[in-house]
């Protein structure tokens, strides 16, 4: 096993430099950060002097000889909006979204399991069709739209919860609610899906005319077998949610990192763009191995190859 | 003789199909509406008199469930007075291509990578999985962004943009599934009997995977439809004048108070497409599968 | 280090997940909330020509040496109390005596010329050089205790009205851009900046003017208009700076007001067919201001007739706007066509995503009324680093005729921060070349008084009458939201600078 993960370990960071290598070049294909960053107004001659300054002009293989010493210095880069460097705003930022995606993507998932797993248990019947319009509908309307209904109703006219902002437990339960409606109504469908086929294979069948319990046959045979698929998909959410519940953290003024990203993409701010992507990469691919390692617990015949 | 049994065979056959369907009538009900939708997407246009999509300020914003105006407005007008349900299926065109091209594209490559990737393992289904990665890594703005910059907008480079970011799921989930399949008995027979690779794939384990890729890829044509809308909220998607239900979603953003049929509406066709298509699936997949097909069929009919 | 941080960072989110219930942050007593629409990436005084960081810094934390008048562009003292022109390239400026920095340094000359090196030092950007100050070699020298002397190789006359950019900060500052507490003479010590949430001020109690009546001030971030307009409606913000028009919708609580902004679309008059006048006249001719003010632009909006408002120091109030004559125009285009000129030539439109609110509407709207009269219009619509790139030179050299929807701010009290960059022929984003109109700005910058005022306002004309470089829209209007509790106006500089000093509690 420890052979296995160091071997994916080491996969993984070869991935994430990868990707490194690819961001640095791809991003400098989007233009001249000085436009954005100067006044318009400024004079000819200031904006070469601050391209010459920034090494912009440089060419591209120049630029990326000098990223690679500053990074075996250990320097990520410096953001040149926020005078700073790009790691610590980064590592700021990272924690908000990290603890949105975990409560939101906990709840999601044991939310998904058991309404999936009671809608398989008698498909096309009542609950199944309610819960799936229901699902579907939620997972499938615009969360801006969920958002800023959600504070005219439950903030200026109820005056129930906070408009927005972080702090104690009222302020998380918008975000959190409408973090956690798309994964959900995913969820519950694959859920669903996966668990109406295990319950109609050999081994339920086997389970139940041993006269094993329904619930311990839907929970402990059918649900092991049926995970497979579930936590690919929630894995690929949680890292959906990771990469930028980008409206949940604008809308609601919270300082995270996919707020973080879009705003530098868009203002060219190549350092914290890098930084960003490097942590969130590191996120994701940590979901993955573990995910992977999941699978290999829950099904022996994998763990066995 | 044989001719008759064939025809008789035939004509079984699509009765028993159109049973299922009848008695299942969600499902019923989102076929009618997604060819209701087909239909709008390839003639909806041009049955449009081009009035009332043309800027009418008067009408600006108008509200919608009024009877006063034409029964074109409806659904209201939007932000430059055009009638919002011409404005939803001129609309429709677009959006159906953009979503079906990349679900599809992103279902077919990322399956067929998945598949590969889970069946052979090794180096090879190693570097799949690592590119998945990195693909998931990738932010798609950026990559909206910098295929905005090098090429010029246009429909096919977003389609491009939107399948080329959501493939990842149905790479993990077509490997996922294939790790899983691969374990089974009739799979080692398939191989004791000396199946080709290809065959034993595409035969036999594919078949098994497309159910979950299906039941995915219905929910990621809303989400590629949403996606899509936040990119052309950027700036980097769709360019008016052309438009989708995405678009419309999102320029309808600043009026949630003022005029929010502006964002209701798409969004809600946005909803009923995702739900049509998800009832259908489900649907399809009871009905391939033999042992649960009896859910559809009226037992104890007359013998064929 | 990096791991340290990283766990401090996940074990204070974790404190953050189980908090305690705290009630919302709702402003008592004599503090004030005020919600903005982006965080300030840097709060240094020299970047306070910055809106995002004056509204927060400028005049409250760091004042400047003078101030410009919003209501007529005059200039009047604030840490400077008097100034004179001793010859044609020297400025003496008597700075206020008794005043103290909020760390207990002396406000005098030395720390004064201090601030101003800090300011203009090439090796960092600040924005009060790279906007303002440019291209001009200066040279700031003590005389004496409380007069400083700044000299410049070509005659500066409004150089007073210049240095009511120039922030002044403490001699202790860090000489490097990007002083995380900045230390100056306003009248609220910048108290906390918690990155991501918000900012505070505290009041100074050393302060040499009047004492404000709000003793602290919180600054808060929502992107969504709509949101910000929530808060101060359920009391969470007091003042919501700028939210849209569609959410202004309380006139109890909404203030609209003109926030020095003129929003046009610039002509590149280089291409043909915009290099033909009548082509230009008809676009002008095609635009129905009135059809668009109250629905698309909010009502209040006022027509232009030149790039600054008519507070600035060479408007010229005999300016007529352009009518809305579509016949005529569609008559123009015709005889232009009978020349010859490419009338049906694909102009391309470029429009800037959020550049103001409905700005993919105004530009549909363009479209539709130039394409009305027999232009061949595409709209490409943009965001920002994309559209920066069409704005300023160096300009393609194959491009094709286009016009770019563009918006200009001035509320510095003079035309010269306008024209040379919008219509000298060397102008930065300037499509226009014309040799008097060049004449003209190039007089107007080194004169004063009339003769100034009155070659600015030949220039305008010419512009207007004869040359029509752009389509000419709206001088702009914004919208405040704003407590009962308290009473704030908004004025024309409340985008750039928020004086907490002039918030009074009802």
């Amino acid at each position: 096993m420890s052979k296995y993960l160091s071997k994916r370990i080491l996969s993984s960071l070869l991935a994430v430099a990868g990707l490194f290598v690819m961001v640095f070049f791809l991003a400098r294909l989007t233009g001249d950060p000085g436009h954005l960053y100067l006044p318009i107004d400024a004079p000819v001659e200031v904006r070469k002097e601050f391209s010459e300054k920034h090494g912009f002009n440089d060419p591209i293989y120049i630029q990326f000889g000098r990223f690679l010493e500053d990074l075996s210095e250990g320097n990520l880069g410096y953001s040149l909006r926020k005078e700073r460097p790009a790691i610590d705003i980064v590592l700021e930022a990272i924690p908000v979204t990290l603890s949105l995606a975990a409560v939101a993507m906990t709840i999601a998932l044991l939310g998904a399991i058991l309404i999936g797993s009671l809608a398989a248990y008698k498909p096309n019947g009542l609950f199944d069709r309610i819960s799936r319009v229901v699902s579907l509908t939620a997972a499938s309307a615009p969360d801006f739209w969920l958002a800023i209904t959600a504070i005219l109703i439950f903030s200026v006219s109820l005056g129930w919860l906070p408009t927005s902002g972080i702090g104690g437990f009222p302020y998380w339960i918008m975000p959190i609610a409408i973090l956690v409606i798309r994964p959900l109504g995913l969820l519950v469908q694959v859920v669903r899906g996966s668990m109406i086929t295990a319950l109609s294979s050999d081994f339920v069948k086997t389970a139940r005319a041993k006269g094993v319990k329904e619930s311990k046959v839907i929970f402990k045979h059918a649900l092991r077998n049926g995970l497979l698929p579930v936590i690919t998909v929630a894995g690929d959410q949680a890292a959906a949610i990771a990469n930028g519940a980008v409206i949940v953290e604008t809308i609601f003024g919270w300082p995270g990192i996919g707020k973080l990203m879009i705003d530098s993409i868009m203002q060219r701010d190549f350092a914290v763009v890098q930084a960003s992507i490097l942590i969130t990469a590191i996120v994701i691919l940590s979901i993955n191995i573990i995910i992977d390692i999941a699978y290999a617990i829950l099904d022996p015949r994998i763990r066995h190859k | 003789m044989e001719l008759i049994i064939q025809k008789n065979y035939f004509f079984n056959k699509l009765k028993k199909i159109l049973s299922m369907f009848f008695n299942d009538k969600l499902a019923l009900f989102s076929i009618i509406f997604l060819s209701f939708m087909v239909f709008l997407a390839l003639f909806g246009p041009s049955l449009i008199n081009e009035s009332f999509t043309k800027m009418n300020l008067r009408l600006r914003n108008l509200e919608p469930f009024s009877f006063e105006h034409h029964f074109m407005y409806f659904f209201g007008a939007d932000a430059l007075g055009r009638s919002m349900i011409a404005r939803l299926i001129i609309a429709t065109q677009n959006t159906m291509f953009i979503a079906a091209s990349a679900v599809v594209l992103s279902m077919t490559l990322g399956g067929m990578l998945g598949l590969v990737s889970g069946y052979f393992g090794g180096k090879t289904g190693n570097l799949i999985m690592r590119i998945a990665d990195i693909i998931m890594s990738f932010p798609s703005l950026l990559l909206a962004v910098i295929v905005l910059y090098m090429f010029d907008p246009g429909l096919l480079n977003l389609v491009l943009v939107l399948a080329f970011t959501r493939m990842p799921i149905y790479m993990r989930t077509a490997r996922a599934e294939v790790l899983e399949i691969r374990e089974r008995l009739f799979v080692s027979a398939a191989i004791s009997m000396g199946a080709s690779n290809t065959r034993i794939i595409f035969k036999h384990i594919a078949p098994l995977t497309i159910p979950t890729l299906i039941t995915i890829a219905t929910l990621d044509f809303a989400f590629v439809m949403l996606g899509e809308s936040a990119l052309s909220f950027l700036g980097v998607g769709i360019q008016p004048p052309e438009v989708t239900w995405g678009l419309m979603v999102a320029q309808g953003r600043n009026y949630l108070q003022l005029a929010w049929w502006l964002a209701f509406f798409p969004g809600l066709i946005i909803m009923l497409v995702a739900l049509s298509l998800n009832l259908f699936s489900s649907w399809l997949r009871i009905v391939l599968d033999p042992r649960q097909r009896w859910r559809l069929q009226n037992i104890g009919d007359k013998n064929e | 280090m990096k791991i340290k941080s990283l766990s401090l960072a996940i074990s204070s989110a974790a404190i953050m997940a189980f908090g305690s219930f705290l009630s919302p942050a709702y402003s008592a007593g004599k503090d004030i909330t005020i919600v903005i629409a982006e965080e300030p990436d840097i709060v240094d005084p020299c970047e306070a020509t910055r809106s995002v960081v004056g509204k927060i810094v400028k005049q409250n934390v760091a004042e400047t040496l003078t101030e410009i008048n919003p209501d007529d562009g005059s200039v009047t003292p604030r840490l400077a109390t008097s100034w004179k022109q001793t010859d044609n390239l020297t400025w003496e400026f008597n700075i206020r005596k008794g005043i103290k920095f909020h760390d207990g340094e002396d406000l005098n000359a030395k720390s004064v010329v201090k601030s101003i090196n800090r300011a203009l030092n090439p090796k960092y950007d600040c924005e009060i050089r790279t906007k303002f100050f440019g291209n001009i070699k200066l040279k700031a020298s003590a005389i004496g205790n409380h007069t400083i002397s700044v000299k410049t190789e070509t005659p500066q006359p409004i150089m007073p009205a210049m240095m009511g950019t120039m922030t002044i900060v403490s001699p202790n500052t860090q000489e490097a851009k990007g002083v995380r507490n900045p230390k100056g003479t306003g009248p609220y010590l910048f108290n906390t900046w918690t990155p991501g949430q918000s900012v505070t001020l505290k009041r100074f109690d050393g302060y040499w003017g009047d004492k404000p009546e709000v003793e602290n001030a919180t600054y808060v971030w929502r992107n969504e208009s709509a949101v910000r307009a929530a808060m101060v409606k359920t009391g969470e913000a007091d003042i919501a700076a700028s939210i849209g028009v569609q959410d202004a919708n309380d006139p109890k609580m909404d203030f609209s007001y003109f926030n020095s902004e003129t929003s046009r679309l610039r002509i590149d008059i280089t291409r043909a067919p915009l290099n033909d006048i009548r082509v230009r006249k008809a676009m002008n001719l095609a635009v129905d201001l009135d059809g668009l003010t109250g629905t698309i632009f909010p009502k209040g909006v006022v027509k232009m007739t030149q790039i600054v408002v008519p507070s600035i120091n060479g408007h010229n109030p005999n300016l007529k706007p352009w009518p809305y004559n579509p016949a005529e125009a569609k008559k123009l285009v015709k005889a232009a066509k009978a020349d010859g000129v490419p009338v049906d030539k694909e102009i391309v439109l470029i429009g800037r995503l959020g550049i103001y609110p409905n700005s993919t509407e105004a530009m549909e709207a363009i479209h539709a009324m130039l394409t009305e009269v027999g232009f061949n219009i595409k709209i490409k619509m943009m965001e920002t680093a994309g559209w920066l790139n069409f704005l300023s030179r160096p300009y393609a050299e194959d491009r094709g005729p286009a016009l770019q929807q563009s918006q200009h701010d001035n509320n510095n009290g003079d035309a010269v921060f306008s024209m040379f960059n919008k219509y000298a022929c060397k102008g930065a984003q300037s499509t226009t070349c014309d040799k008097q109109v060049d004449a003209w700005i190039k007089e107007a910058t080194a004169a004063t008084g009339d003769k100034r005022r009155d070659t600015w306002r030949k220039a305008q004309k010419k512009l207007h009458q004869e040359i029509i470089p752009d389509i000419q829209m709206f001088h702009m209007v914004g919208f405040s939201r704003v407590n009962p509790r308290i009473k704030f106006t908004p004025t024309i500089s409340t985008n750039s600078e928020i004086q907490i000093s002039q918030v009074k509690f009802n």
